[in-house]
């Protein structure tokens, strides 16, 4: 076997840092499962070093290395190495009535923002430019946080119908500030709706420090290892991207470990449409699996206390797990799965089933005494891991159309490429990437009848 | 009674509510708290309160609210609506009120008082929240006053001198268009002496009430699951027909319900159980989060409840101006009151 056909993928978790080897087909090779270390360099090291590889020589290193953490929900929960934003929107005379980031929790806000402002500048919904852009009021502003802000989010008012201020200003930004501070304008990590557009491009921009973290916490690894494998991060639907792409759009890396891991309960139990109950060692999270991919919650979702409207899985977090304190563990676990409405029988999904993973996944059968049908597949202990190693790549598109059967397929078209063209950023095969659903959502009483139409396009990495 | 950042939350639930489902009130009402933290909180007072020839500015925003997600407020709006009608009407404008209680309309009052510094009129001219400018009780009571000032906080000020309420009401939304989709909107020339037997009195109260209530004061209908939902879009109007299937207590019952905008119709094995202009909301199941009309989905746990419709919708003209028959629904009203006593218990 060549090492060249062989991906690891790496869980750290809570209490227990998982790897698996799989070859080029999928099939698991070799697993390992060592307890977190105090670090996140050395989690992933001792998981790395505990799993057994093929071949002599080292003939048997991955080529691809996939990582699942928690390590960025927890930076952010925690407000550690946040990068300082400086907070820029462009919609005067327009949106005072809320400014940016009002509502966000005032430590987080204190600890994120190094300055916000609202400038002139935005367009309506048809991309008529009502007020153009305020290029003095940018530059003031850039200079009154130089030195402070390590990163720009920019949000113009209606960016994913007419995107041209938002660009303008990612220019002002590079040409004054220069290309050591970044800039996430807002078309390209939220749809319409301001106010979460915004929120999710300041998240994003402030995960730059723990992105860079985590980017060094596993080149760091690799390196002492003399592996020269390329790396993949875990993205919250399940799928996974490129070490570059995922530094762009770190925000895309919260709850990755949760999505992989429904995506590896499906792999490993050949089940595409059941809820996930994942036992760990501290908590247990229950998900939605649908045609193989996690159901995402529905917009607004909440990241530490911010409001915003990015894609997250929709799960329920429990506290209870495999190293719980409790006399009996599976009593109180059944508890508290009796409390999420998922198991229920669903309408959608009559008779879905239960697959059960994770450290403690041997609890979930017990727990449970409603004669439900739970699937235990074999390895379900590293299904996080399991699930980053085989993970496909995907990209993302959104735009807002009028309702006319013409421009909805111009539009559709579109979108569709988008998709395409950011599953390739993001590491899938040119030849083989393909958009697998493009939804139609219609918008309320808008002036004339529009719909909002989303693309995802998934591929197998390149 | 005052409207403070402790208040605000029991009143938008409260809102949302009376909204029927017509609209999200989430952005609303972190306007809301914005502008009572950062100019203090807003005094309601009783329609009886205002002097007969002073000024009440019944206000809120007209257009779609997918724009109104996306084109914020400046906040500054009703300061411009203020000083148009009181340099035409002149007369100070002693209050505010919203001329919509249901969903955000009912929140954005609050936001334009706190930040003028004048209190809001415990009243509204819906009761709850109709698509329409034509569905005012004003219009019951035979107040047929039908200027309307427009502006999109851009420095641009439409007056509508429409004909009557239905001129009123396609003038103001070709305005409402130009201006970019979305403005606030005020009724003009509104005085304290005639506001009393045209407007919905207790309003802001009653939403105060509702929202501090589990099930909003409403009759339960039903507790079960959205198992079926069938959307498609007529013009600009979403028509939409969810299929409920009862859980728990409510084991083996079904019930359709119809919506547009607003919930309008509940239907259980061919009868009505309630029907527009009763309000009828959807509640989250178990946090008691009423569910917007664009935010229904498969799969969510619901409660049904409905509560009777304003005094003034429940006569034979409000009927003809609110009931199923103004949406286009071929069925009769039943009062949700008349059923109270053996729906549910």
């Amino acid at each position: 076997m060549s090492g060249a056909e062989l991906r690891a993928g790496v869980d750290v978790g809570a209490t227990s840092a998982d790897a698996v080897l799989v070859d080029e087909r999928g099939r698991l090779v070799s697993r390992a499962k060592v307890p977190v270390h105090a670090t996140l360099r050395d989690s992933i090291a001792a998981a790395l070093d505990a799993l057994p590889c093929p071949g002599p020589d080292g003939g048997g290193a991955p080529a691809r290395v996939m990582l699942a953490t928690h390590a960025i929900t927890d930076d952010l929960e925690h407000r550690r190495a946040l990068t300082r934003v400086g907070v820029l929107r462009l919609g005067g005379p327009l949106t005072g009535a809320l400014p940016p980031l009002s509502g966000w929790p005032s430590d987080l806000r204190a600890a994120v923002s190094a300055g916000e402002r609202i400038v002139g500048g935005g367009t309506d919904h048809d991309g008529w430019t009502a007020t153009p852009l305020d290029v003095e009021a940018v530059l003031r502003f850039l200079e009154a946080v130089a030195g402070d802000a390590g990163a720009i989010a920019v949000t113009s008012v209606f960016a994913p119908v007419a995107p041209e201020q938002e660009l303008e200003v990612v220019a002002l930004v590079r040409r004054e500030l220069g290309a050591g501070v970044a800039v996430t304008p807002s078309q390209e990590v939220g749809s319409i709706g301001l106010v979460a557009r915004e929120n999710a491009s300041v998240l994003n921009a402030t995960l730059a420090g723990p992105a860079e973290h985590l980017a060094a916490a596993l080149t760091g690894a690799l390196a002492a290892r003399g592996m020269a494998a390329e790396s993949f991060f875990a993205q919250n639907d399940g799928t996974i991207m490129v070490f570059e792409h995922a530094l762009r759009f770190p925000v895309l890396m919260i709850d990755g470990d949760t999505g992989v891991s429904i995506r590896g309960a499906a792999q490993l139990s050949g089940v595409a449409d059941a809820t996930v109950v994942d036992v760990g060692g501290s908590h247990t999270e229950v998900s939605v699996l649908v045609h193989g991919f996690p159901r995402q919650a529905t917009p607004p979702t909440e990241v530490a206390g911010v409001s915003s409207d990015f894609r997250v899985p929709e799960r329920w977090s429990l506290p209870v797990g495999g190293r719980t304190d409790a006399p009996d563990r599976a009593a109180a676990l059944g508890w508290e799965l009796a409390d999420v409405d998922v198991l229920d029988d669903d309408p959608e999904q009559p008779g879905r089933p239960i697959i059960a993973v994770g450290g403690a996944a041997e609890l979930v059968a017990q727990a449970l005494t409603g004669g439900e049908e739970v699937i235990r597949p074999a390895y379900g202990d590293v299904a996080g891991a399991f699930g980053a190693a085989t993970a496909a790549v995907s990209g993302h598109a959104d735009v807002v159309c009028a309702a006319d059967p013409q421009r909805l397929e111009a539009a559709t078209d579109q979108v569709s490429g988008e998709a395409i063209e950011r599953a390739i950023h993001a590491g899938a095969d040119p030849a083989r990437v393909e958009v697998v659903d493009v939804e139609q959502v219609p918008l309320g009483h808008l002036v004339e009848p529009a719909f909002r139409l989303r693309a995802r396009a998934v591929g197998p990495c390149a | 009674m005052i409207l403070d950042d402790d208040s605000l939350p029991d009143f938008a639930r409260g809102c949302a509510i009376l909204g029927a489902g017509g609209g999200a009130v989430d952005l609303a009402l972190q306007m809301a708290r914005y502008a009572v933290g950062e100019h203090g909180s807003v005094e309601v007072l009783g329609v009886g309160e205002i002097a007969a020839g002073d000024l009440v500015l019944p206000c809120g925003l007209v257009g779609a609210p997918s724009i109104a997600e996306e084109r914020i407020p400046s906040g500054d709006e009703a300061a411009s609506l203020r000083a148009a009608v009181e340099a035409r009407w002149g007369a100070p404008v002693a209050a505010l009120m919203p001329f919509e209680i249901g969903g955000s309309n009912g929140l954005m009052p609050v936001v334009w008082a706190a930040r003028l510094g004048l209190p809001l009129v415990d009243a509204d001219t819906m009761g709850r929240s109709f698509p329409s400018l034509t569905q005012l009780a004003l219009e019951l009571a035979g107040v047929h006053e039908c200027t309307w000032l427009l502006t999109d906080g851009r420095e641009n000020v439409v007056v509508v001198d429409a004909a009557d309420c239905r001129w009123a009401d396609r003038l103001v939304r070709g305005a409402a268009a130009s201006l970019g989709g979305l403005c606030a909107a005020a009724l003009g020339g509104v005085r304290g002496a005639e506001a009393r037997p045209g407007v919905i009195e207790g309003s802001i109260s009653r939403a105060l009430v509702c929202g501090a209530a589990p099930d909003g004061t409403g009759v339960r209908l039903l507790d079960g699951r959205v198992a079926d939902l069938v959307r498609r879009l007529d013009g600009t109007r979403v028509h939409g027909s969810a299929t409920i299937q009862g859980s728990g207590a409510d084991e083996g019952r079904w019930v359709r319900v119809e919506l547009q905008d607003e919930y309008l119709l509940v239907l259980e094995e061919g009868g009505v159980r309630a029907a527009v202009p009763d309000i009828i909301a959807l509640l989250a199941a178990p946090s008691g989060t009423p569910i917007p009309t664009e935010r229904l989905r498969v799969g969510q746990r619901v409660r049904i409840v409905a509560l009777p419709a304003p005094e003034a919708w429940r006569s034979a003209a409000g009927l003809v101006l609110a009931g199923p028959g103004a949406f286009g629904l071929a069925v009769a009203h039943a009062p949700i009151a008349a059923q109270a006593t053996h729906v549910g218990s």
